[in-house]
């Protein structure tokens, strides 16, 4: 089950394109354009983060961008929200270890 | 509060810190140390923190010197539980100019003749040690491995502590509102939450020397300018050494945690105490880092602040005693690098209100140098 509401009282979801994108090398799908974050939880994918210091598991917390708990890398950036970024086809996530990779010189 | 002490410091930052623990580590029984706010609450805890023998003027060289003696070890002369975050990754130091690659290899060759072992690198050669670096433009840069950086929260809260441990009385949030003198001495101290008697006065009050200075109707020739400063979100591992430029007027470190440091210094700035922030300084500094380690174009900014120099008139500190004021000292006007010295600043000081010879002359920092015509001359400050 991948907990994804099909029936609302008030909400409805269009129709929406299915993607396949990749979890640490891993192809997995979503809905192209929602949350990062809501594809990676319906593929059952719940601990997006190891903490700074601890590298403890971290995840899905506030939802709306604000705290650093569902940091990612996608394709090579790191510090991403995964519960912000949009899903695009072919995209490369990445669970974000601590700081992450050091930030490169991309064009 | 005591009501009387052996000697009294003003200031809590780590310069007031660093005199008050010498002074009790030096055998004096009774210190009280007096802060209106709370440690590091000043200019310590707003500053870029950058540690570096690379000077361009004698007495800058030669303190900075043993003040990185001392911070190689001073968690441990200090008995601190948690870490300073001294790291010495070195600084470098680029030069884009004729006029400042030909003052390098004058400042280096000073370098090397106190001692330290500072070096003249090629753009290529300066791209080994930042691979992340854009050399266009460059002339050549000086690299000092000696030089680093450290928290100047934990440094000034180990010296507190240190001093505490000492039976130092260390009262925060106690502002000093007058100073009385009899016969020409400092005699008692008033402040918010009592007076206190003491024969020792020492003022390491940072941006606020000038007032009390005035309160034992001396005048300093300091003024107080604003420097802003950002801190970004950690990354990865991507810089060692404090990247530094004059003719630019940028710093850009990246701290142990992760997150970059930078700052740029604005000649437009106008004197006083204002210590807001601004966009401008956002979007400047971000063009500027930007071209210089152009891997920061993603990296988001989480914080700004600013913080205030304590500008004299040749960037260098006045230190000791001043004639006709008995029993008052100063160690004030810093100029922007008072964190790198408070360590050395602290045991001279400490030296000369004890009666002893300093173990650097620093004869030459006395406030008397101006009304002498004794100006030192910094050619390296951001």
């Amino acid at each position: 089950m991948d907990l994804r509401i099909e029936d609302h009282p008030i909400l409805s979801f269009p129709e929406r394109k299915k993607v396949k994108f990749f979890w640490e090398g891993r192809e997995v799908w979503g809905y192209e354009g929602e949350p990062v974050a809501s594809a990676l939880h319906a593929a059952g994918i719940k601990v997006l983060h190891k903490s700074l210091k601890l590298d403890h598991p971290r995840g899905f917390f506030c939802a709306i961008g604000n705290c650093s708990s569902c940091l990612v890398v996608i394709d090579g950036v790191p510090n991403v929200r995964a519960c912000t970024a949009k899903l695009r086809a072919g995209m490369r996530v990445e669970m974000q270890r601590g700081a992450g990779p050091a930030p490169s010189d991309r064009e | 509060m005591r009501p009387s002490a052996d000697a009294v410091v003003i200031g809590g930052g780590v310069v007031g810190a660093a005199i008050a623990y010498n002074l009790l580590k030096s055998g004096m029984k009774s210190v009280v140390l007096c802060e209106k706010s709370t440690f590091a609450s000043g200019s310590t805890g707003r500053c870029g923190a950058g540690v570096r023998e690379q000077w361009g003027a004698e007495h800058n060289i030669r303190l900075a010197k043993a003040s990185i003696d001392m911070f190689e070890h001073l968690a441990e002369e200090l008995g601190y539980d948690q870490d300073i975050e001294f790291k010495q990754k070195g600084y470098l130091i680029l030069a884009h100019t004729e006029k400042e690659w030909d003052q390098f290899k004058k400042n280096v060759e000073l370098q090397h003749r106190l001692g330290v072992n500072s070096m003249l690198l090629t753009p290529e050669e300066a791209k080994d040690i930042v691979p992340a670096l854009n050399t266009e433009g460059m002339l050549g840069a000086t690299y000092n491995s000696r030089d680093g950086h450290a928290n100047p929260f934990h440094t000034t809260r180990a010296f507190l502590q240190a001093a505490r441990r000492l039976g130092g009385d260390i009262c925060f949030f106690t502002e000093v509102t007058a100073i009385e003198l009899e016969a020409g001495k400092v005699k008692r101290v008033r402040t918010s939450r009592g007076d206190i008697s003491s024969p020792v006065l020492v003022n390491a009050a940072g941006p606020w020397a000038a007032v009390v200075a005035k309160m034992v109707g001396v005048d300093l020739p300091v003024y107080t300018q604003r420097h802003q400063i950002l801190v970004t979100e950690p990354v990865g591992w991507f810089l060692d050494p404090m990247v530094m430029s004059f003719s630019i007027g940028i710093y850009c470190q990246q701290t142990p945690h992760g997150s970059v440091v930078m700052g740029i210094g604005d000649p437009d700035e106008p004197k006083g105490y204002d210590t807001g922030h601004s966009w401008q300084f956002l979007r400047e500094m971000a063009s500027i880092v930007c071209r210089l380690l152009p891997v920061l174009r993603d990296v988001r900014v989480v914080r700004q602040w600013s913080g205030l120099y304590t500008m004299t008139p040749d960037a260098h500190p006045i230190l000791g005693k001043v004639p006709g004021v008995d029993g008052y000292y100063q160690a004030v006007g810093f100029s922007g690098h008072g964190f790198m010295l408070a360590p050395v600043v602290g045991r001279l000081l400490s030296e000369m209100i004890l009666g002893k010879q300093p173990f650097i002359d620093i004869s030459g920092l006395d406030l008397g140098r101006f009304e002498r015509g004794e100006y030192m001359v910094e050619p390296s400050v951001v």
